[in-house]
């Protein structure tokens, strides 16, 4: 019966052989091998392996097993609390060294702390959707400038279709977002509103505050945010009060509000403003055809049964392929569908081209990264401050261990005394580190950033890391100096011919490595703030200074606003378009006989390239004319070197089966921010019908006054809508302020690991100080001024510091050079001289540091350094 | 009684033992105990309880034969001493005498 290959897991055994006494361990053996075989009849192998493997656990209690000798040797208690007091007093009699190893650890904690909770909030993103696991977004795949690209837009009646074809389908739900006006009594604003079917609020379950999730079901029926509720009704429940949606110029439709979504969780990918049923489509376009397989919507979603499902659905889905590709042109032919589960999705929308899902986390997840890499290095400084100031300071206590030595402490007793009161000292630091991080380090953040990370105490993991930070920090900042105190002879430390602690080589290894880091992260601070300055004057390729604009609902708009706005004298010239650069552009896909390449459009008229500074470097622009060029196009610099023309004017590609020819190149200018490349551009002469923008250039200096005059012309021509227009110079929105905030956060994180670098450096030359204070007054007594004694503390710094500097900055520049080329696609040119700089602010600061002992040595008499004992 | 410092999982245990006769090591201990508390025990809890009273000296015990199923390994096998029959029947007695003081009313109306 017995199948001799099966055995019960080996290391619970191991386990059991290492704890249990040694008297009962045949029988125990021996029980436990038969209830597992038992087990093994009875149930599956695996249960039983479960089964004895838990047992095995639970046969470690206090009756059981053995009596450890270390632990039985001394009375505990005692020994412990005499370590506890100790290491108090410890505390409270070096002041100024328990200030640097605490302040050290502390900051160094609560950045661990801090990146632990930017940690836990990037992946808590979406978690509080109870089908996480099982709602899915269905994607479609195309092949683009020759990779695939995954798009987050599906046809439109692929969710019917799937509800139908598959059983394992719980539920569809499709989503379309539209740009709508809301009116309110005497309230106007410019919202989005998302169309959705009723499934919505039951796959993502997302609470309401009022109100009832079923009610979405009726076609007339509304759900709001809680911001918007609180924009349009104050502090009142909405439900029941009816708004007015107007959808264009001539369909509007009253909804009555059923509900109000409580305040949504920060870490969510993606939320609603206001939220209607899907068929109110057929109210607010008279052509939306619902079956249309050539046209997409904004996303579509499926729930399964149960997440093992999802494998047969996405194999069936297959079939769509073919009706999807036979609807439309052969440009938009997709190669496949994919589906993307809710719990992982925000991993992944920075690659899915989707119009719904806010930023997704993989920038997060890079920074976070970063940040923990950022963590380790300052536990690393503070650890390197305790170990320098824990080797040189027990100089002070040589007494005392000779004497705990001499009355029978062994060597592990020693390292165990020094280890715990190690453990009391990152405690202490742990508790002032939690405060620093809550209360300063993630409020900066937050207050840097305007977000909130959502930080609770009550979160167990963050225990659990805290403790094992803690225990970390305090074996590997005490483990090395408990080693080597522990070494020494009572009878060499109590005959006092011992000497040691001033000349330690790794003193002088961790001190290099302190100054290294402090190199780097100088040199990354110093980069960063003179990178935002550069940035900030790095020129856009085309004006974007005294340039306003205005975004308007239909072309007959914009030329009533153009023909008002011509008569204000400060208006040098305006021009209309389609799309705007910085604020919409769109991507179209352009095709030669051999390849096809995505590319960014706009559509301007004439007067465009003049009058937004884009300047063109061959060939012409657009005839003012509005019928002419039709098929002409001006292209980007980038757009030619990508299609590697030698002579751009006259080349000629399709779009949309229709031919179009280059007559003109543009100089590059930056239609995004300036940590994105530049994209391939190109301009078409923009159909009269389709004018949506409207730019003015202003006379230099008058801009406000020709914004305010924009704007108040605007209240009176279109008293209905809500302003919408602003300066060029904003159309990047909070580039410069994140850019701010790139060089306050790296200043921060320079100044404290500089900081703590500076500390270790300041303790242990106070210490070296002290123990030489007869020597200094011995030399003052015998004439020397304060350049000897000055050189005489010096000298053994200078080849460290040459050390660490020749080590410093040529790391630092490697490392701020990835930095640089990771967060920024154009940045300035790092040299070695902005290194050198960094290098020599940290001289500065360091021999400013060694000085203040210099002037102390000097400023003290003499007689005082001499009368001691 | 003072002396006689028995838990109530101990004294089941000690009964099942006597009970058991020759047949009373760990596993079969185990077994029977299950199946009259009709409840899982773990074999910490049976071990530890076995420990304890052979300290207090209910039991006694020694090895008896390897089996191919334990491995090779002996089994322990128990047996009451006579200190702990003496115990046993002192519970039982302090008990039967408890139960018979309990009025007949009284326990009739809990019943009824």
């Amino acid at each position: 019966m017995r199948n001799e290959s099966l055995h019960p897991p080996k290391w619970p055994l191991k386990l059991l052989r290492l704890f249990i006494r040694e008297q009962y361990l045949e029988e125990i053996e021996g029980d436990m091998e038969e209830i597992f075989f038992d087990n093994v009849e009875r149930y599956s192998v695996r249960k039983a392996i479960r089964i004895y493997t838990w047992e095995m656990i639970k046969l470690l209690r206090p009756g059981l097993i053995r009596q450890f000798r270390f632990l039985n040797s001394f009375n505990r208690f005692g020994m412990l609390s005499n370590y506890f007091k100790v290491s108090i007093r410890g505390l409270m009699k070096n002041p100024l060294n328990s200030f640097i190893n605490l302040f050290g650890l502390a900051s160094a904690i609560g950045i661990c702390m801090f990146s632990y909770a930017i940690f836990r909030w990037t992946y808590d993103r979406d978690q509080f959707h109870e089908n996480k696991n099982s709602v899915y977004l269905v994607t479609a795949f195309a092949p683009r400038n020759g990779t695939m690209q995954e798009y987050g837009r599906t046809p439109r009646p692929l969710a019917e279709s799937l509800q139908q074809d598959f059983p394992q389908i719980e539920k569809v739900c499709r989503v379309e977002d539209r740009n709508i006006v809301v009116k309110y009594h005497d309230q106007v604003f410019n919202e989005r509103i998302r169309l959705v079917d009723p499934t919505f609020l039951q796959m993502f379950t997302f609470p309401l505050k009022w109100g009832a999730a079923e009610s979405l079901k009726d076609v007339n029926s509304i759900v709001i945010s809680e911001p918007m509720s609180e924009k349009y009704f104050g502090e009142q429940n909405p439900v029941g009060e009816i708004l007015l949606i107007n959808f264009d110029k001539d369909r509007s439709k009253e909804f009555k509000v059923v509900g109000v979504a409580r305040k949504f969780p920060d870490a969510r990918s993606m939320d609603f403003t206001f939220l209607a049923h899907f068929d109110n489509l057929r109210t607010s376009e008279s052509d939306y055809n619902f079956h249309d397989w050539a046209a997409q919507l904004n996303a579509t979603f499926i729930q399964v049964n149960d997440p093992k499902d999802i494998k047969p659905v996405l194999r069936g889905m297959t079939k769509y392929r073919q009706l999807q590709n036979e609807a439309v042109s052969e440009d938009f032919a997709i190669d496949s569908l994919g589906l993307e589960q809710l719990a992982t999705l925000h991993i992944k929308t920075e690659d899915i081209r989707d119009d719904i899902f806010r930023e997704g986390t993989k920038d997060n997840i890079a920074s976070i990264a970063f940040l923990a890499a950022i963590s380790i290095l300052m536990l690393a400084l503070a650890c390197s401050n305790y170990i320098n100031i824990a080797i040189v300071s027990v100089t002070k206590r040589l007494k005392e261990l000779g004497v705990r030595k001499s009355i029978g402490a062994t060597r592990k007793v020693i390292i165990l005394q020094f280890l715990s009161e190690n453990i009391v000292t990152t405690f202490f630091a742990l508790l002032i580190g939690i405060l620093l991080g809550r209360f300063v380090v993630i409020p900066w953040f937050e207050g840097l950033w305007y977000f909130s990370m959502d930080f609770k105490f009550g979160d167990v993991n963050l225990w659990i890391f805290l403790v094992v930070v803690m225990f970390f920090t305090a074996i590997a900042s005490g483990i090395y100096p408990a080693l080597y105190i522990s070494r020494f002879q009572p009878v060499s430390i109590l005959r006092g011919s011992l000497r040691f602690g001033q000349k330690n080589p790794i003193t002088k290894v961790f001190l290099g490595f302190q100054l290294v880091l402090a190199c780097v992260f100088i040199t990354s601070a110093v980069i960063f703030t003179l990178n935002s300055d550069y940035l900030a004057e790095r020129e856009w390729g085309y004006s974007n200074r005294d340039v306003i604009y205005a975004q308007l609902p239909d072309e007959l708009s914009v030329e009533q606003l153009k023909n008002v706005m011509e008569e204000n004298a400060h208006v040098i010239s305006t021009a209309r378009s389609v799309q705007h650069i910085g604020r919409q552009q769109r991507q179209v896909l352009i095709a030669f006989p051999s390849q096809e390449q995505e590319v960014d459009m706009l559509a301007v008229d004439g007067n465009y390239f003049n009058t937004m500074g884009v300047d063109i470097v061959q060939g012409r622009g657009f005839n003012e004319h509005e019928t002419s060029d039709r098929q002409g196009v001006v292209v980007s610099q980038t757009m030619v070197e990508r299609l590697r023309w030698d002579n751009p004017v006259g080349e000629q590609f399709k779009m949309d089966s229709v031919q179009y020819e280059v007559i003109g190149v543009v100089k590059d200018f930056h239609s995004y921010s300036f940590s994105s490349p530049l994209r391939p551009t190109f301009f078409t002469h923009a159909d009269k019908s389709d004018y949506r923008f409207l730019s003015m250039k202003v006379e230099k200096g008058s801009m406000r006054e020709s914004y305010e005059f924009l704007r108040k012309k605007w209240s009176l021509l279109f008293p209905e809508s809500p302003f919408s227009g602003g300066y060029q110079e904003d159309v990047w929105g909070t580039y410069y302020v994140q850019l701010s905030i790139h060089g306050h956060v790296w200043r921060v994180f320079a100044s404290v690991a500089v900081m703590l670098a500076l500390l270790g450096v300041y303790g242990l030359v106070s210490l070296n100080v002290s123990s030489r204070k007869k020597e200094f007054s011995i030399k003052k007594v015998l004439g020397a001024n304060i350049k000897n004694i000055s050189n005489s503390i010096f000298q053994q710094y200078y080849l460290l510091l040459g050390f660490s500097l020749a080590l410093g900055t040529p790391l630092s520049y490697v490392v701020i050079v990835a930095i640089m080329d990771f967060a920024n696609a154009y940045h300035m040119n790092v040299t070695f001289w902005h290194v050198g700089l960094a290098a020599i602010l940290l001289i500065f600061v360091l021999l400013g540091t060694i000085s203040t002992q210099v002037v102390k040595v000097f400023k003290t008499n003499a007689v005082d350094g001499l009368k001691t004992e | 009684m003072k002396k006689t410092k028995l838990g109530e999982f101990e004294e089941l245990v000690l009964l099942t033992v006597a009970a058991l006769q020759s047949e009373a090591y760990g596993v079969e201990i185990k077994r029977e105990l299950e199946e009259r508390l009709k409840e899982k025990l773990s074999v910490g809890s049976i071990q530890s309880a076995l420990k304890r009273m052979e300290d207090k000296g209910y039991l006694t015990s020694q090895f008896g034969e390897p089996t191919q199923k334990r491995g090779g390994k002996r089994k322990r096998i128990y047996a009451t001493t006579s200190h702990g029959r003496k115990v046993l029947e002192e519970m039982k007695n302090i008990r039967a005498g408890l139960w018979s003081a309990i009025p007949k009313l009284a326990y009739e109306v809990k019943l009824a």
